[in-house]
């Protein structure tokens, strides 16, 4: 009976993977609904914000900001990463770091060092593995994260590339898509491009008298860091969503794995133990045959 | 009180709009002291200061500590935009208490470490009246 136990004791153990496998599939589920929610509960402000810096740019023309200056002499440029902290959330964070990584080779290639800011303990072991120096670790935003935990993290980029110490931020996160789709994306924080606000401000809105206080380029000074400090909340809300939903599928895919696993361990163990069996007949048969 | 006389507000923060809701009249810290807009305004762009808000509907009225942000009033709607918006009700005055002493003692030795103690003492002392208050 030995081989067939040896099948009953892994079928057990399979079984009691899917259990957990389906469990982690379901918490998931539940906390990507909040992680999605979140992500869209953003989308308000970041319109209206675009709709603003759209209505001004049009009055305080010709004001170029610091944060949109594009020629810059610096030899640095800032990367943020956006990982996660646990895995078991299929090629999340490989196909996150792989992007990641090209990026940084471009940007040697191109000869500027890179500070690399990493959020997510998988970033920034495998940074850690790779040898490579962080500039900061980031470990305290989880699930929710929280503007006033972002915040920091924009105005440190800003302060630097106002002082001309770096000549750009990227951020390198999985953009959520749709429910099927996620892709890492590299998007350029800094400096800030227009062609947004040239969109909207050929929208319906763009000519309607203000009445400001102060004037529209001190506003515009304003609005602007604004704009920066929430495109990058919406990286961390959107990465959040994004690694909820890879979880998902992720456990989805080992459940039904785990399935298929017990199905075909059944199967064997049937036929072990029909062997087995006709094994034992045979010695009986044989041992009868032999005192005739 | 006739429906005519309201305007929509709401106040959106980038984690979630807070609130959203027909009001007859609203007071917001602008960046040069304390503004009230009623129904049928001119439009308005105006940066926010430090303090408190005050959104009166018909029906209610709704206290709530803003930390800065601009406010848009354009075709009888008002928006305010600011990244923090706390209700009233859910400020915890010993929090702010503490946060007061915090904020007195940091060290201001140039204009900038100035400016931010003055408006960490500003935001502690408007939690702290706000929490009083409700």
């Amino acid at each position: 009976m030995a081989n067939a136990r040896i099948i009953v004791k892994r079928r057990k153990t399979v079984r009691n993977i899917r259990k957990i496998t389906r469990t982690m599939q379901l918490i998931a589920t539940a906390r990507f609904q909040a992680a999605f929610n979140r992500a869209v509960a953003t989308k308000p402000y970041t319109e209206r914000l675009a709709e603003l810096v759209a209505d001004l740019t049009g009055v305080a023309d010709g004001a170029e900001h610091p944060l949109m200056k594009t020629e810059s002499t610096a030899t640095r440029s800032a990367l943020v990463g956006l990982t996660s902290h646990r895995g078991l959330c299929g090629g999340y964070n490989a196909s996150l770091l792989r992007t990641a990584v090209a990026h940084l080779k471009d940007q040697e290639e191109s000869g500027t060092d890179c500070d690399v800011y990493m959020s997510g303990k998988k970033g920034i072991g495998y940074l850690r593995f790779l040898g490579r120096e962080m500039r900061q670790e980031i470990t305290h935003i989880g699930d929710a994260p929280k503007f006033s935990d972002v915040d920091p993290i924009a105005n440190e980029l800003m302060d630097r590339f106002v002082r001309g110490e770096i000549s750009a931020a990227h951020v390198v996160y999985m953009r959520f898509v749709s429910a099927g789709k996620q892709v890492p994306t590299v998007i350029q924080l800094l400096p800030l491009t227009r062609e947004k606000s040239d969109d909207a401000s050929n929208g319906k809105q763009g000519n309607v008298q203000y009445e400001f206080s102060p004037n529209p380029k001190e506003l515009l000074e304003e609005l602007l860091p604004a704009t920066v400090r929430v495109r990058l909340f919406q990286c961390f809300t959107d990465a959040a969503a994004s690694e909820q939903i890879a979880r998902m599928v992720a456990m989805k895919a080992a459940t039904e794995a785990a399935g298929d696993m017990i199905t075909a361990l059944t199967r064997k163990y049937n036929r072990a133990r029909q062997t087995q069996i006709t094994l034992e007949l045979l010695d009986i048969v044989g041992g009868a045959n032999a005192l005739e | 009180m006739a429906t005519t006389d309201t305007f929509q507000c709401s106040v959106i923060t980038p984690e979630r709009a807070v609130l959203e809701c027909e009001s007859t009249f609203v007071a917001f810290p602008a960046h040069d002291g304390e503004m009230g807009v009623l129904t049928k305004r001119a439009p308005l762009l105006c940066k926010l200061g430090i303090g408190q808000l005050r959104v009166e509907s018909p029906t209610e009225k709704h206290l709530l500590f803003i930390d800065g942000g601009f406010v848009q009033v354009v075709g009888n709607r008002m928006t305010i935009l600011t990244e923090q918006a706390l209700p009233a009700a859910d400020i915890d005055p010993e929090a702010a208490s503490q946060a007061l002493v915090e904020a007195r003692a940091m060290k201001g030795t140039d204009v900038e470490s100035v400016d931010a103690r003055n408006r960490a003492i500003q935001r502690a002392k408007v939690q702290i009246k706000l929490s009083r208050a409700k």
